[in-house]
């Protein structure tokens, strides 16, 4: 953005000092030059290439030499005619939203916890909140999926033999799609939370004292200064992070594939990233499924990135 | 993370197509070995070997045997994981540079290789191979209009495994029908213990009901296929299942058939079914002597020795009944076979490994190991004992996936294993095989 700045400036006066501004504009494209090649290659490309494959009978004999046939939107017509594709985007996207807004909620709340109690406490919550971040998906799924295990599962043995609930003791927690939807939301929520909490605990920090102190002179309740003053101040960070949090939900993969290789229905829980993986042997199908998720991604999140784009600007 | 995975796996097919197009004189062209030609050149070749299955001591036989029979070159087996094999052979066989040159790819896989033009035409060198006499099913699943592509590594049919202490106790006998079978395992279940360990997602054992009442997974009509688990014989068979799941097992409906010997050790089963090297894995707590696994002093071998015959003392095998007594069930065969990846650079040195591996001396080094080799000739290298007896009786009878070019989608789409499952959480059993009829056929003709 910036860099485009000084053309603007350099046209109306074309004497010596825009020669003197060229020089870091080009210096500053340059810059640019490595991270666009990065973008390029490992981006752009496979982009392209999975949007050519969309519109190709690309499967298995292609991909060992056989030519693949232009077939122009049949795997789209294909997949959108197909009633169990609509089924998982809608299940999808209601699995993204509610994630993302649970999310929201307790990174939220942890956020303003973390502002109001003492050093060691938070120091204990942060460094607990950095340890979920950081273990890697695949071990703490593997731990995930031993406490819901249906026979020696920690969840079913406190349940039945803590709680003294019996009927929970061989109780299956992934086998109906809305309790595996519910396992995977509590997974999800968990390894989410940590980094939403980070975000606006820094953006509260960044709320001043003196204009909490001045409304609370002016007698505005703790409640009233919250929503009258922090929340409009954290505003922007509010808005990435939950952007971040619906992109990130809605192309969720490693922890529904993990629990529904722990013995789930897979038909039945389903959302686009597995259905993606699904098609492994037809990558032009898998090619335009995935155009899709990102045609329904930038549907979902357009309207909020021009709005953020625009605050940005004033 | 998806779409990047999928585009790499897109990057990787691209620099494959170019890689074969640029490369004219590649040898994948010419899959013909040629006849006038001397010794191939030395080259050092990759042999991918699945899961442990294949003992070390094999391995060795197999690297050292080829170093002496081809003067500099060396053969590397690599091993690889069952879990996720599919897609990386798809991406690794696409590529000139990454190929192994000779892979072993489970029975039921093979077919989507077969028919998509990874493996080189072996259909010359079958006859020497061993021609007629290799396991036919396996051959089957290897060949692809026509030509032979893949050809039979082992076999390991299944039989089941029962605790003795157990049968004494409920007073009950080895059963001799199939029927029977069912009363038995009612008879030995209590509120802790299955009386047959039988997870609701194992459909390859599931099978063994079908295939028995004569029933299908799947029928082909010309050219298209069609689900037959809605078929009488299969319904019977699945009614059967039914019974037992609901009143012969305590096995939790959202497990598959990994491992099902961990609860038989642990005593919450009193049999359960699997190919006949999961004696191996059979560890009561009574026999345990508790040594450690990489122990390797005389004292330790001793006392795994004592434990694996105290195991096998409490542990009975039979090969699964069939419908009428002195017959055997059709049972699901696992197994594998072995091919050779079409852009191998070393076809020649990949067909030098394929004789040594289905040399009398290798096959009989199988048998002996437990697998039921490749060649049938061999079979009797297995022993007489009792687990050799139930193997080869399973064997007779074994029976693979349907030969459909498709047949991976079924199973990457776990078609079967959701069926089963409803199957086992008291779904209709009629319904829910027309729904997955259904599926099947879809996945079958896409």
């Amino acid at each position: 953005m910036a860099a485009t700045a000084p053309t603007v400036s350099g046209t109306t006066t074309p004497s010596v000092p825009p020669l003197r501004r060229r020089r870091p504009k080009l210096g500053a494209y340059g810059l640019l030059v490595p991270a666009s090649i990065l973008i390029g290659v490992a981006l752009g490309y496979p982009l392209v290439r999975q949007f050519v494959i969309s519109f190709q009978e690309y499967g298995l004999k292609q991909q060992f030499g056989a030519p693949a046939e232009w077939v122009g939107l049949q795997n789209y017509t294909d997949l959108l005619t197909d009633s169990y594709v609509w089924t998982v985007i809608g299940r999808s996207v209601a699995f993204c939203f509610v994630n993302a807004i649970v999310t929201m909620v307790i990174g939220m709340s942890l956020a303003v916890l973390m502002q109001r109690i003492g050093r060691a406490a938070r120091i204990t919550l942060q460094v607990s909140l950095l340890l979920a971040w950081g273990t890697p998906v695949l071990a703490s799924m593997t731990v995930w999926q031993w406490l819901f295990d249906t026979q020696n599962g920690v969840i079913n043995w406190v349940l039945s033999h803590v709680l003294g609930i019996d009927s929970m003791a061989q109780h299956s927690w992934i086998i109906e799609p809305l309790s595996f939807f519910f396992v995977a939301t509590v997974i999800v929520v968990w390894m989410s939370v940590p980094f939403v909490a980070f975000s606006i605990y820094a953006g509260l920090l960044q709320v001043p004292a003196e204009t909490m102190e001045a409304a609370q002179l002016d007698g505005a309740s703790a409640r009233q200064r919250f929503w009258g003053i922090t929340i409009p101040m954290i505003r922007p960070v509010l808005s990435i992070v939950l952007l971040l949090q619906v992109i990130w939900d809605l192309k969720v993969f490693t922890q529904i594939y993990v629990l529904q290789r722990a013995g789930a229905p897979t038909r039945d829980t389903n959302l686009l990233g597995t259905l993606i993986y699904s098609y492994s042997k037809e990558f032009g199908m898998a090619g335009a499924l995935a155009t899709i998720m990102l045609v329904l991604t930038l549907a979902l999140t357009g309207f909020y990135i021009r709005q953020m784009l625009k605050e940005d600007e004033l | 993370m998806k779409i990047l995975r999928f585009a790499a796996v897109g990057v990787a097919a691209a620099l494959a197509l170019t890689a074969c197009s640029s490369g004219d004189d590649s040898p994948a062209e010419t899959t013909k070995p040629s006849e006038s030609a001397a010794a191939p050149e030395a080259a050092t070749i990759k042999l991918w070997l699945n899961g442990t299955d294949t003992p070390d001591a094999l391995r060795e036989y197999l690297t050292t045997t080829f170093a002496a029979q081809n003067p500099g070159s060396k053969l590397v087996i690599e091993q690889q994981d069952w879990n996720g094999l599919v897609p990386r052979l798809q991406t690794a066989l696409s590529s000139e540079d990454q190929t192994p040159d000779v892979v072993e790819v489970g029975n039921t896989q093979s077919a989507t290789f077969t028919y998509a033009g990874a493996f080189s035409d072996l259909t010359s060198l079958y006859p020497e191979l061993g021609g007629d006499k290799l396991l036919p099913g396996f051959v089957e699943a290897g060949t692809a209009d026509g030509k032979v592509m893949a050809v039979p590594y082992y076999s390991g049919a299944r039989a089941v495994f029962y605790n003795k202490d157990m049968f004494k106790d409920a007073g009950v006998e080895v059963p001799t029908t199939l029927a029977d079978f069912t009363t038995v395992a009612k008879k030995l279940t209590t509120d802790k213990v299955s009386g047959f360990w039988f997870p609701g997602q194992d459909w390859y054992n599931g099978a063994t009901w079908i295939y028995t009442n004569g029933g299908e997974l799947a029928t082909q009509d010309g050219d298209t296929w069609k689900g037959a688990l809605e078929s009488a014989d299969s319904i019977k068979g699945l009614e059967q299942v039914q019974d037992l799941f609901k009143t012969a097992t305590k096995a939790p409906a959202d497990s598959d058939s990994n491992e099902p010997w961990v609860p038989f050790n642990q005593g919450k089963a009193a049999m359960f079914s699997a190919p006949t090297w999961a004696r191996w894995s059979i560890d009561l707590p009574e026999c345990n002597e508790g040594v450690a696994a990489d122990d390797t002093s005389d004292d330790a071998t001793a006392k795994r020795t004592k434990q694996q015959a105290c195991n096998e003392e409490h542990t009975g095998v039979f090969a699964m009944p069939g419908l009428t007594a002195d017959s055997f069930a059709t049972a699901f065969a696992g197994g594998s076979n072995l091919g050779i990846p079409a852009k191998s650079k070393h076809q020649e040195l990949a067909q030098n490994l394929l004789k040594i591996i289905f040399s009398a001396d290798f096959q009989n080094q199988l048998g002996k190991n437990g697998l039921i080799p490749g060649n049938t000739e061999y079979a009797t290298s297995m022993g007489d004992d009792v687990y050799a007896k139930a193997a080869i009786a399973a064997a007779l009878g074994a029976k693979l996936t349907p030969a459909a070019e498709n047949w991976a989608t079924v199973e990457g789409d776990r078609i079967l294993e959701d069926f089963f499952q409803k199957i086992a959480t008291g779904a209709d059993v009629t319904a829910s095989a027309k729904a997955a009829d259904q599926l099947i056929s879809d996945a079958l003709n896409k």
